[in-house]
């Protein structure tokens, strides 16, 4: 990959593309499905962190509230869909 | 056997994918409808795990895809089969293209801002709230509350105001979201040019030296996750 494309801090990487790729981007209706199984991964690098923690909370709550309005009980994290 | 789609575009090759190995170690290639061409690789049942594997993997696809082109992304647990991703790219042709074409050329530099230094205190209660009566020190504290509320946003709002002014002659959009309450106020995605990238970080470079009081969390060269509208309007019938 050419020198200019590469992310500018490594260490950021991992975080920043947690808060690009959850609630952004091409969307065919109803096909998106994820589960929440590792979450442990948002953990790493405190300082960089909140704004990935914010994505995954809002992500988690949209879930929650589409689930409310269908009247379905939200699964827990682990191996919770969305 | 589902698909797990990473990203579409009009410009991709083979040749630019070749080697490139998605979610499960899959491999990446092509599938192409109506003219355009998504990248693909089999995935198992729904749901797609956000583990650290697919996301790097999820990342490194559309990375390689971004290198010879500038793809629409899609988001993170896309699974779909060929059959409905033929449809929605049949049906959506006119808007993808639309959509391509807005983005042809750029990629996505991210930048999030966060004050360096702590927040003021809220502003003294005035001398006599002590003596008030207890709803009229309730209305005082909340009026504090309230102005030390709107001087924040009033803040954020300036701080992306700045930025938008500073960088506006080296993005060809840009889309900002200010979050006053939040530890990050203004995040940015800037859309730019290829060919001028050297000079927005180099004027990245000279803000930061500009505001020492703001710490910046600057990413890219991402595809265009943030102009790659959600929900590209049909053209036809699906």
């Amino acid at each position: 990959m050419d020198e200019a494309l590469r992310f500018e801090d490594e260490e950021l990487s991992l975080l920043e593309t947690l808060d690009h790729v959850l609630d952004r981007g091409l969307v065919i209706a109803g096909e998106v499905t994820i589960a929440v199984a590792d979450i442990d991964l948002i953990y790493l690098g405190l300082n960089v962190l909140l704004g990935s923690v914010e994505t995954v909370n809002q992500v988690l709550g949209g879930r929650e509230q589409r689930l409310a309005a269908l009247g379905v009980r939200a699964p827990s994290d682990e191996g919770g869909g969305r | 056997m589902s698909l797990y789609v990473y990203c579409l575009g009009d410009g991709l090759t083979e040749a630019a994918l070749a080697g490139v190995r998605g979610l499960n170690d899959e491999p990446a290639r092509l599938f192409g409808h109506a003219g355009l061409v998504a990248v693909v690789s089999p995935f198992g049942e729904a749901p797609v795990p956000v583990t650290r594997a697919h996301l790097l993997a999820h990342n490194r696809v559309n990375a390689q895809a971004l290198a010879s082109a500038t793809p629409l992304p899609f988001r993170f647990g896309t699974l779909t089969t060929e059959e409905r991703l033929a449809s929605y790219m049949g049906a959506r042709a006119a808007g993808l293209r639309a959509a391509l074409a807005r983005v042809r050329d750029c990629v996505e530099m991210s930048v999030k801002l966060m004050r360096e230094t702590t927040a003021e205190a809220p502003a003294a209660p005035p001398a006599d709230a002590g003596t008030a009566p207890a709803g009229t020190a309730f209305l005082l504290a909340k009026r504090r509350e309230l102005l030390g509320e709107e001087r924040e946003r009033r803040r954020a709002e300036e701080l992306a105001a700045w930025l938008e002014r500073r960088t506006s002659d080296l993005a060809r959009e840009s889309e900002v979201r200010v979050r006053p309450s939040e530890s990050i106020v203004v995040r940015a995605a800037h859309l730019v040019v290829r060919a001028r990238l050297a000079d927005y970080r180099e004027r990245l470079r000279a803000l930061r030296a500009e505001r020492p009081d703001l710490r910046f969390l600057n990413s890219g060269p991402w595809p265009p996750y943030s102009f790659a509208d959600a929900d590209v309007t049909a053209s036809g019938c699906e």
